[in-house]
């Protein structure tokens, strides 16, 4: 968790247990009905929720806050259950002292930023209220922001404003829906400080879910990986997005390219294996792994993994070296993305100082060279 | 302007929530011919011996179901004799106050608008193409309606006309159409045609008593009423000679004349 | 007799107003936000007077509340006094006959909310009733407010209803439609139009007025505590 620093942290703070099954009911199609399965512990910390749209995340949350029930299952806080179907406890929404930051926000657009901000602490006495509305004010920096309403500040603030709100009344259990998909990469920078910060010197399990990569690294330690209602990774980011098992994992984690092959040999000596893209006549050699000849197997490459090269190389280390002829070319941002047919379509990364010196169009001729340890074996 | 309508709403409310003054007064219904025999008559009434009299007017049938449900009606004077006594059988009226107060009469009414005259016409009036519509009466609930019927049927024009009849609620409102302009001739009472506005705008001819069964007009004390005294003063006065010719003045004959 | 008429009328169409307020509130909330699966019979239930016609909604009314009802002989027992007939029989029909005009535009209000507000202010440790005072309410203020008008207004210019369970006994049940109606049958058309003048310029006055507070409010709605 970082450099030693002197904070009033109890050494058992409360861990969060979650134990959820749920059939998740799709009211248009009932064929993408789908059980949400899963079970896992956060410690005081930021634990990270990733996966694409419709995998369950937010009903995770959701559970875990009491506006949605589990059909089986248990949501602990330490020791104080929030949820047990076996006990049949079910404690509500308000008194679950769970903080909960929407993507929506959900400010209330009716009352000013100190309203909104003070709205958990009705039950607090008045001198303790405002030393915390001045506290938080000053730590999130919207203190000038108190009798304006949401309309009148940016969308920036009143994320700022958001995330205070749900902080000020110390809740127990911090969740964040995708709290920063509407923002701009300097602000989102500047709430992930705010976060970090709030996050060393209280120690509370953080739940906060995303689908952007970049995010993941930014801010955990901790990624759980969940695709169609089951976790399906759990590890540092790193482990989880560099290496990924899963094909789902791998799509999000950046690989471009998957190939559908088949293994036709192994070199154990070499610690490779040979094999065959599906109906084309390339072969390419893969780190080896545990399966049997003429078995099926999908492989993951970066674009940004793959050389290109406008004459055949020679004495080269990398064992796959593939002739095709560039489709596309296009620019973006300061990335030149080339389409490459090979028998297979290849997406290739390069920067556009490199397009213009190898003068590279449209129907000319290139050999695409890959590492075989750039080949990701994904399940 | 806030604070006006603060004002507005609270005033409001306090006017909805205070009680009406209560007036020591009787509650007649009467049938709708009678309404300005009825109202100059109590006028006198009133100047006389002080008790207010508060007059609704509506169709005579429509009155017999609305003292059947217990309507807090007073003194009951229908335009025949068959509701009054229909509602002492089922005990709502007293019984021993029943009276035939006097007998109304059927006239053909025409705008003053109109070509035709109706005294030179007479029943052939209503079979003129110019004559779309004609009023009359509900005959289900109003006496006068069930007249009419029978004078129509008498002149045997009753297959004729039928598919021109606009029915009125009650007699009065059978008037208001053919005085409007909405029907171009009307069988109403005599004593609504007598009334200053409708014989100031059209002209009447009296139908012969013969045409359609006598309209024997009774009256009667409702026996839920508390104000029994009064109510029964108030019979009596019309009753009575001075009653009597204000009805008369209306072409509401006595009784005992034919 | 126009101004008794008329503070009739009025007394009749606040009392209306009061108790739709208070009944309609709770039932809007439940429409709003229930759900049950039968619900949809309850919303069928409570449009009903919309498209029934007067004349049925007040015969059945008068069934209800009438001498030989359960009801009505309960009624009598307790005050010696029939319920048809009198101006509570009055309120009673009216607020049957103008039911939907208060509730349905409150529930459409009240379900406008965004429910990631409630939730918000569930989390935030409210409890349903100070969600709906502290959220729901103040959000839905347009929607409550034209259901408080609309049912004013429907109750002033009540005539079927009335007509069949009023009687039309002056003081107590004639109410201004009423008389209007009485006048136009007596052929004294120029007091049935000083009446009608009366009422619509009364019936303006009270509408402005009310609209003219919603206004204000929308423009200091984030003022409102």
């Amino acid at each position: 968790m970082g450099v030693a620093v002197s904070r009033l942290v109890p050494e058992s703070a409360p861990e969060l247990n979650v134990e959820i099954r749920k059939t998740l009911l799709d009211s248009t199609n009932h064929a993408a009905n789908f059980l949400l399965d899963l079970q896992f512990i956060a410690p005081a910390g930021i634990t990270v929720l990733f996966g694409a749209s419709g995998s369950g995340k937010t009903t995770v949350l959701d559970c875990i806050a009491g506006l949605r029930k589990p059909d089986a299952g248990q949501i602990t806080v330490g020791e104080r259950a929030l949820f047990d179907s076996k006990r049949n406890i079910d404690i509500e929404t308000r008194h679950r002292r769970v903080g909960y930051l929407f993507q929506t926000l959900a400010l209330f657009p009716h009352l000013t930023v100190r309203q909104n901000i003070t709205y958990g602490l009705s039950t607090v006495d008045t001198a303790v209220r405002e030393s915390r509305l001045l506290e938080i004010g000053g730590s999130f920096a919207i203190a000038n922001l108190f009798e304006r309403r949401p309309a009148e500040i940016s969308g920036g603030e009143r994320q700022r404003v958001a995330l205070a709100r749900a902080l000020v009344t110390r809740p127990r259990v911090l969740l964040l829906d995708e709290p920063m998909s509407a923002l701009d990469r300097v602000t989102k920078g500047q709430i992930l400080d705010d976060l970090r910060r709030w996050n060393e010197a209280h120690a509370v399990p953080i739940v906060y879910v995303t689908h952007e990569r970049e995010e993941v690294y930014a801010l955990g330690n901790r990624v759980l990986v969940l695709e169609a209602g089951r976790l399906i990774a759990d590890g540092t980011p790193h482990e989880v997005l560099s290496r990924p098992q899963k094909e789902s994992v791998a799509q999000l984690a950046g690989f471009e390219n998957i190939l559908d092959c088949t293994v036709s040999s192994h070199h154990i000596d070499e610690g490779t294996m040979t094999c065959r893209v599906e109906a084309t006549g390339i072969d390419i050699e893969v780190p080896l792994t545990r399966v049997s000849d003429g078995a099926p197997l999908r492989i993951g490459v970066r674009a940004g993994d793959i050389l290109m090269a406008t004459s055949q190389p020679q004495g080269l280390s990398a064992r796959n070296v593939i002739a095709g002829t560039i489709v596309s070319l296009r620019q973006q941002d300061f990335t030149l993305i080339a389409e490459v047919e090979c028998g297979t379509r290849f997406v290739v990364h390069l920067t556009p100082a490199a397009g213009r010196a190898l003068e590279l169009g449209p129907q000319k001729p290139v050999w695409l060279v890959i590492k075989t340890y750039s080949c990701h074996l994904l399940q | 302007m806030k604070r006006l309508g603060k004002f507005l709403l609270v005033s409001l409310i306090a006017m909805a929530l205070g009680h009406s003054a209560k007036a020591q007064q009787i509650t007649v219904a009467a049938a709708t011919d009678l309404k300005y025999a009825l109202t100059e008559i109590v006028n006198q009434f009133q100047q006389r011996y002080g008790t207010k009299v508060a007059l609704t007017f509506g169709a005579s049938g429509n009155f017999f179901s609305q003292i059947q449900n217990g309507a807090p009606f007073d003194l009951f004077f229908s335009a025949d004799e068959d509701f009054p006594k229909m509602l002492a059988d089922l005990g709502m009226v007293d019984k021993s106050s029943l009276r035939t107060y006097a007998v109304g009469h059927l006239a053909l009414w025409v705008p003053g608008t109109s070509l035709l005259d109706p005294i030179k016409l007479q029943m052939n009036l209503l079979t003129q193409p110019s004559v779309k519509r004609i009023a009359i009466a509900n005959p289900q609930h109003a006496p006068y309606g069930r007249a009419a019927m029978a004078a129509l049927e008498h002149y045997g024009l009753k297959d004729k006309v039928r598919d021109r009849l606009a029915l009125g609620e009650s007699v009065s409102q059978a008037a208001q159409f053919v005085q409007s302009g909405n029907a171009q001739a009307g069988l109403i009472a005599v004593s609504l045609a007598k009334s200053p506005v409708m014989s100031s705008s059209g002209k009447y001819w009296e139908v012969p008593g013969e045409a359609y069964p006598e309209l024997k007009q009774a009256a009667g004390i409702v026996s839920r009423s508390m104000q029994k005294k009064a109510a029964q003063a108030f019979l009596d006065f019309v009753l009575s000679p001075e009653g009597g010719a204000v009805l008369k003045k209306y072409g509401l004959t006595p009784p005992t004349q034919q | 007799m126009i101004l008794q008429a008329l503070t009739l009328t009025l007394r009749l169409a606040v009392l209306v107003s009061l108790i739709l307020t208070a009944i309609g509130l709770p039932l809007a909330y439940w429409l709003a936000f229930s759900r049950w699966r039968w619900k949809f019979l309850v919303e069928a239930l409570v449009s009903l007077p919309i498209v029934l016609p007067p004349t049925v909604l007040g015969f059945y009314v008068l069934v209800a509340i009438g001498p030989l009802s359960p009801l009505g002989r309960w009624y009598q027992a307790l005050t010696g006094d029939s319920l048809a007939f009198t101006f509570r029989g009055l309120v009673i029909g009216s607020v049957f006959y103008s039911l939907p005009f208060a509730v349905q535009p409150m529930a459409a209000s009240f379900s406008a909310v965004d429910r990631k507000l409630m939730d918000a202010s569930a989390i935030l440790g409210a409890s349903p009733w100070l969600t709906f005072w502290r959220i729901v309410f103040p959000l839905s203020m347009a929607g409550v407010l034209t259901g408080i008008v609309l049912s004013f207004a429907h109750t002033l210019g009540e005539f079927g209803v009335v007509l069949m369970i009023g009687g039309n006994i002056p003081g107590k049940t004639r109410t201004v439609s009423i008389l209007i109606y009485d006048q136009v049958q007596s052929l004294d058309y120029a007091a049935a139009n000083r009446t009608a003048l009366l009422l619509l310029v009364i019936c303006f006055a009270i509408l402005a007025a009310l609209y003219g507070l919603r206004r204000n409010r929308r423009q200091t709605m984030w003022g409102w505590q």
